[in-house]
């Protein structure tokens, strides 16, 4: 298996418990049952798969026999042995094997590469459902290696593991068949080392399992410790960390021989062993049916025959072994992938919501009404008794009272990590509220669709987010439907037309991977101006302008006017501009609403607010003053 | 394609010089393989003579060593005796050749880890003695790459593909001519198609291998797609955009799914052709030896030997093709480690003799920069007795970082020099002259270990009560109390996240604990309340004189105390004095003060105009 070790499954522990360890003794069947429901959807290439590993097997026990047969008839007949025929049917033989390869293979390939996007469609479907809590204790970087390195992990082990299990128990199964019936005592003797090799092979296969573990656990920290060495290589250089580091990193990479060792030398152990339980097998049926030889219970035909057959028998053995081995290593990526695909968002609509919004279907709302039933327009919103904390952990907002009304933009502000952000979201259902009641007209949002109030909803970001594509389609993500005029007045309502004109390909200028080719300010820019065509009800702006510059700025003020109106704002903000045109600005701090009030009553009251004016306008007229030098 | 070929062949003796160590382990290997495949062909041999031994009834037949044996001890009939005399020798090979097998697989371990864990130590100490102009030319998670999956390729091809070429090599060695000894006819013929075998393998490989980089590059493109939706979900949501997500991922994971399908018919249709060609190879031995048979040119044992061992070998050399076209990735993957490992290093001076400098600074006509044709620091002289406090102020881009990236060494200077103690850094040993400085730098760096292993960076022996002494000095104790685990919290990935803030006191404490000579703090404070801020010079102010201290800022309140303020404005040094002389002297440090002064009185004005009004409104 193809796999980087970038994305190891061990890479972030999210504590979820679905640790390699835990989850590797023994095989759960409810894992592989779920698992195996996505590969049933292929069911007549499974079917067929099934099939041709059977053919595939029972020809397996079939060239034996010719060569018995060619013997025999050689034996019998000398020069006169029909050579033609056993050339004709060996041939024969060898062109339905090579196509039943060939469709064992390509059906394989093609389960697993279906099964995987299947997967992962799902997985990805699922993600946009889930709320921002489960993203808050997942890393991208671990959801990434859950729909890519375990995805194609687990369905590797649905398409292979299927079809080397069931070849190789066929061909056993074929080989014992045929033994039997060509001389029953003779194949008790051959396969009287069989339970041996069982036993041996799952003692070992527990061994190198438990080292493999700690191979790939260590490999991950190893990946790990270069990451961090290359990130602190300043700090690790000022500090003079050279040896200290490198002495760290020699005990890892220590441990890692000692591991890899330990578990490639259990390998070299197994597999001799197996191969020297196999041979006694061998020269078991070679004494004792050359014995028979001697008596003349057997043809020479035949004692060819049981040799060839007991070394191909123990071949599969192999094969099965390292598959179980594999789906116990593989439980914890099943069952991490699962958790992704079966999550259950937090926030999702009610059970009435629901109802309505089926009951709706797709007909067309009247004027003036949402698709669940309620009013479309959104006049005012009320924050009652609103506390918000993260499971168990000390409340992030408590107690928080605020009334909101068309046209007002309420400034909040405050110091980092008092909760600001986290009001927002409340505001935007992103989370919601574990105290108190959001009311949007006088209705708790919870009774309201997810979609309806999501939909009516602009936000800006102070790391605003950009995708990879046009500028032009950048904006349009705002509303699909826009046309290419509606989308260049939001981009100069948002400040952007000049710097957008003046690149080479204009709209049409691709912004790169996360908006590589834009610096931070041109990506504010493009998504204020994504957020204007959406045509909020709700407009939210954390930090939304921090990197643009000073000029710039003085323009979007004025577009400023023209787009607060007829909505409800919210601004997180830095900007003393900003603040101060807010109709209204609250004062958020240690997760409480300590001070509302407009600028100038603010100010007068001296409180915490005044304190926070201060050190604001000082940081930006520095920061003005030295951008001007 | 001459140069493409030129860079391969260094890349194959680098690999070479790579083995230097193990390669008695490997020749060892390689040996150990051939014995134990030689005993295994032995196997087959025994068996078929015993067949002969038997249908005959005639001793003549057998192995002589055995039919001696049998001769010698025949209590039972002589063929009985032969035949079990067989069973046990070829069981008796076939040991001795697992055994062979075990040390195969031992000495390839060994010698393939000790490899790997030598290439991955020299990265990691080569990672850290690199100039720091290397990695701002470099890519983290490329450079990480290098480190994790292409040694792991190296490795793979150490451990196993070497040895699997050895061993398809040395099987027909070792076979071909125990066959043309036998009967030169036969082998001929059961050679024959092998060639065309291991041929095929390798030009179907070399061909594919476009069609395989095509469906590595689908999967390259729906992780892109799906790495930009889980980190702009925010933006997802806010604009209820999932179907058109879904949709987006959607046609990605489809192609990746059609690309890797059409990758895998191709391999299916090789695996047929190729096992269709091995299978009549076979055929073709037991066809044609049976008509010897026939003919009395061979025996029927000697049928059984032929049909075994062509077996035996045509797997190994129809991997050999495939294993060919990796040992490719293997030298690519090679050649970008050797970019690491050949870049050049920090050189290394001899260190001096004194103990501990005293901190006095002289940067003399210094010229320095990044890009050749554009200089960050232009004809700076500075001279900075010990001890003292200097505040250094300027606009962004004006050369504050530079200079305190210049006195420790971690970039090159154009011109001039500069001095610690009198000694040019470049004639001393950058370890000792780092040792020298404490910097925090306006992001610093934080290592994912606990809070306490962090603070003694600079200091490993501290004891703890000097931990907290620093820490309450940078005003981050409290911070720490509050922790679940106080000072063994564990920072970063899988610890607490630490605010900016927190972040920017606790890198200030950690240079405090190590008590420089020199201390510098780089827009350190920039993330702190001003509040906290006056706590911490407070602080330092009461450790004036232990250290020469250089405090780079923006605000005012920063630099003002110190004995001496540093103007710079596009790196050249504009205005040097004291805050006193500097506010009265007409210039940009005269303007800085004048914004920030009359900031402060438009609050008050403000503050006075809103009052009454407040007054009134009561």
């Amino acid at each position: 298996m193809a796999d980087s070790g970038t994305f190891d499954a061990a890479d972030v522990d999210v504590g979820d418990g679905f640790d390699d360890a835990a989850a590797a003794d023994g095989l759960q069947a409810r894992l592989w049952k779920r698992l195996l429901a996505y590969v049933l959807v292929y069911r007549r290439d499974l079917a067929l798969l099934l099939a041709l590993a059977f053919v595939t097997a029972l020809l397996e026990a079939v060239y034996p026999l010719i060569a018995k047969w060619v013997v025999d008839d050689v034996e019998a007949n000398g020069a006169d042995a029909a050579f033609a025929w056993w050339a004709g049917l060996h041939l024969a033989c060898n062109a339905v094997m090579a196509l039943s390869i060939a469709g064992l293979i390509g059906l394989s390939g093609k389960i697993q590469a279906f099964t995987s996007h299947d997967i992962r469609r799902d997985a990805f479907a699922n993600l946009q459902r889930l709320s921002f809590a489960y993203y808050d204790r997942r890393p991208t970087g671990w959801l990434m290696a859950r729909l890519t390195a375990d995805c194609n992990r687990l369905t590797d082990i649905l398409s292979w593991a299927i079809l080397d299990v069931v070849w190789g128990a066929t061909m056993m199964l074929g080989i014992a068949v045929a033994m039997f019936v060509m001389n029953w005592r003779l194949a008790l003797v051959a396969l009287v080392v069989m339970p041996v090799v069982g036993w041996v092979s799952a003692k070992f296969r527990k061994r190198i399992l438990a080292t493999a573990r700690v191979v790939r656990s260590t490999n991950s920290r190893i990946t790990g410790a270069y990451n961090e060495s290359i990130m602190g290589v300043v700090t690790s250089k000022a500090f003079v960390r050279e040896q200290a580091n490198a002495r760290d990193f020699g005990k890892l990479t220590g441990v890692m021989y000692r591991a890899s060792v330990r578990n490639l030398v259990l390998a070299a152990v197994y597999l001799p062993l197996v191969l020297l339980l196999a041979s006694l097998a061998t020269n078991l049926a070679l004494v004792v049916g050359g014995s028979m030889l001697l008596a003349n219970v057997i043809g020479v035909g035949t004692l060819i025959a049981f040799l060839m057959y007991v070394r191909h028998f123990f071949e599969p053995v192999e094969t099965i072994g390292h598959w179980f081995a594999e789906m116990q290593m593989a439980q914890a990526a099943a069952e991490r992938v699962l958790s992704l695909v079966d999550a259950e968002p937090a926030i999702r609509d009610s059970e009435a919501v629901r109802r309505a919004l089926a009951a709706q279907g797709r007909r067309p709302a009247a004027a003036g009404v949402a698709a669940d039933g309620g009013a479309a327009r959104i006049t005012r919103i009320e924050l009652k008794g609103v506390g918000f904390a993260y499971q168990d952990a000390a409340p992030v907002l408590s107690d928080i009272n605020l009334r909101v009304g068309m046209d007002e933009t309420i400034a909040i502000v405050g110091p980092t990590g008092g909760g600001k952000s986290t009001l927002v979201n409340l505001i935007c259902r992103f989370y919601e509220p574990t105290a108190g009641q959001v009311l949007i007209d006088g209705v708790d949002y919870r009774a309201r669709s997810l979609h309806w109030l999501q939909s009516n909803l602009g936000i800006v970001l102070q790391n605003a987010h950009v995708f990879s594509g046009s500028v032009r389609e950048n904006i349009r993500y705002g509303r699909l439907a826009a046309s290419d005029e509606e989308v260049e007045w939001c981009a100069k309502l948002a400040g952007a037309h000049d710097f957008i004109t003046e690149m080479e390909h204009g709209y049409e200028t691709e912004v790169g991977e996360g908006g590589g080719r834009l610096s931070a300010g041109q990506k504010q820019l493009v998504s204020f101006a994504r957020a204007i065509l959406a045509e909020p009800q709700i407009l939210v702006m954390d930090e939304a302008t921090s990197s643009v510059d000073t000029e710039t700025e003085l323009r979007i003020q004025q577009g400023m006017k023209f787009v607060l109106q007829g909505r409800i704002s919210f601004v997180i903000a830095h900007r003393l501009s900003t603040i101060r045109n807010a109709t209204r600005i609250v004062v958020i701090d240690g997760g409480r609403l300590v001070e509302t009030g407009d600028h100038a009553a603010l100010m007068a009251a001296n409180g915490h607010y005044a304190t926070l004016y201060r050190q604001q306008s000082l940081d930006e007229a520095t920061k003005r003053w030295d951008a001007s030098g | 394609m001459k140069m493409h070929r030129n860079t391969h062949r260094s890349e194959a003796q680098n690999l070479f010089g790579l083995t230097q160590g193990q390669r008695l382990r490997y020749c060892g290997a390689i040996v150990a393989i051939a014995l134990s495949n030689a005993c295994m062909i032995g196997a087959p041999v025994v068996a078929g003579h015993a067949m002969d031994v038997l249908k005959e009834r005639d001793l003549a037949f057998g192995i002589a060593l055995l039919s001696w044996c049998a001769r010698a001890f025949s209590a039972l009939d002589h063929a009985s005796a032969y035949l079990v005399l067989s069973g046990v020798a070829a069981v008796l090979l076939t040991a001795v050749g697992a055994g062979f097998m075990y040390l195969r697989g031992r000495w390839a371990a060994v010698a393939s880890e000790a490899l790997a864990q030598r290439v991955r130590n020299a990265l990691f100490v080569r990672l850290h003695n690199l100039p720091a102009a290397f990695f701002d030319r470099a890519d983290t998670g490329d450079l990480v790459q290098r480190c994790s999956s292409d040694v792991e390729t190296v490795r793979l091809f150490l451990s196993s593909q070497v040895v699997e070429i050895g061993r398809a090599v040395l099987l027909l060695a070792v076979m071909a001519p125990v066959l043309f000894w036998r009967d030169a006819r036969l082998a001929a013929v059961g050679v024959s198609l092998m060639p065309f075998l291991a041929l095929g393998a390798f030009l179907f490989f070399s061909r594919v291998r476009r069609r395989f980089e095509a469906a590595d590059e689908a999967e390259g493109a729906m992780t892109a797609t799906l790495q930009e939706n889980l980190t702009g979900i925010r933006v997802v949501r806010a604009f209820a955009r999932q179907e058109h997500e879904v949709a987006r991922f959607g046609a990605k994971n489809r192609a990746h799914r059609d690309k890797l399908y059409r990758v895998n018919r191709l391999e299916a249709m090789y695996w047929g052709v190729s096992d269709l060609f091995c299978l009549t190879q076979i055929g073709i031995v037991l066809i044609v030896g049976g008509v010897f048979l026939a003919h009395g040119g061979i025996t029927v044992g000697e049928l059984f030997v032929f049909v075994s061992l062509t077996s035996q070998v045509i797997w190994p050399v129809r991997r050999l093709g495939e294993v060919l076209t990796d040992s490719g990735k293997a030298l690519v993957a090679l050649g970008r480690i050797n970019h690491i490992l050949q870049a050049e290093q920090e050189s290394r001076e001899p260190r001096p003799a004194l103990a501990r400098a005293t901190g006095a600074i002289a940067f003399e006509e210094v010229q320095a920069g990044y890009k050749p044709d554009r200089a960050a620091l232009v004809d700076f002289s500075i001279h900075i007795p010990a001890g003292q406090t200097v505040g250094i102020v300027g606009p962004p881009g004006s050369g504050k970082t530079t200079l305190v990236r210049l006195l420790l060494r971690l970039y090159p200077l154009h011109r001039g020099r500069i001095l610690l103690d009198g000694m040019d850094v470049r004639s001393v040993d950058r370890h000792w002259l780092r040792d020298q400085v404490g910097v925090v730098m306006q992001d610093p760096f934080l290592y994912s270990r606990t809070i306490a292993d962090n603070l003694r960076v600079g200091r490993p022996d501290a004891p703890d009560a000097a931990i907290v002494a620093a820490s309450r000095e940078a005003a981050i104790a409290d911070a720490i109390g509050a922790f679940p685990d106080g000072y063994d919290t564990r920072v970063g990935e899988r610890g607490v996240t630490l605010s900016g803030g927190q972040r920017q006191r606790l890198a200030l404490a950690r240079a405090l604990l190590k008590d420089p000579p020199v201390l510098v703090l780089d827009d350190s404070l920039s993330a702190v309340d001003t509040g906290t801020e006056q706590r911490i010079l407070d602080a330092l102010a009461g450790r004036r004189g232990r250290h020469t201290t250089l405090v780079i800022a923006h605000r005012l309140s920063s630099v003002r105390h110190a004995d001496r303020i540093l103007m710079l404005e596009r790196g050249r040094l504009v205005q040097d004095g004291v805050h006193d002389t500097l506010a009265r002297t007409p210039g940009p440090y005269r303007r800085l003060c004048e914004i920030q002064g009359l900031l402060d009185e438009s609050i008050r004005r403000d503050q006075r105009v809103a009052a009454p009004r407040r007054g009134g409104g009561a």
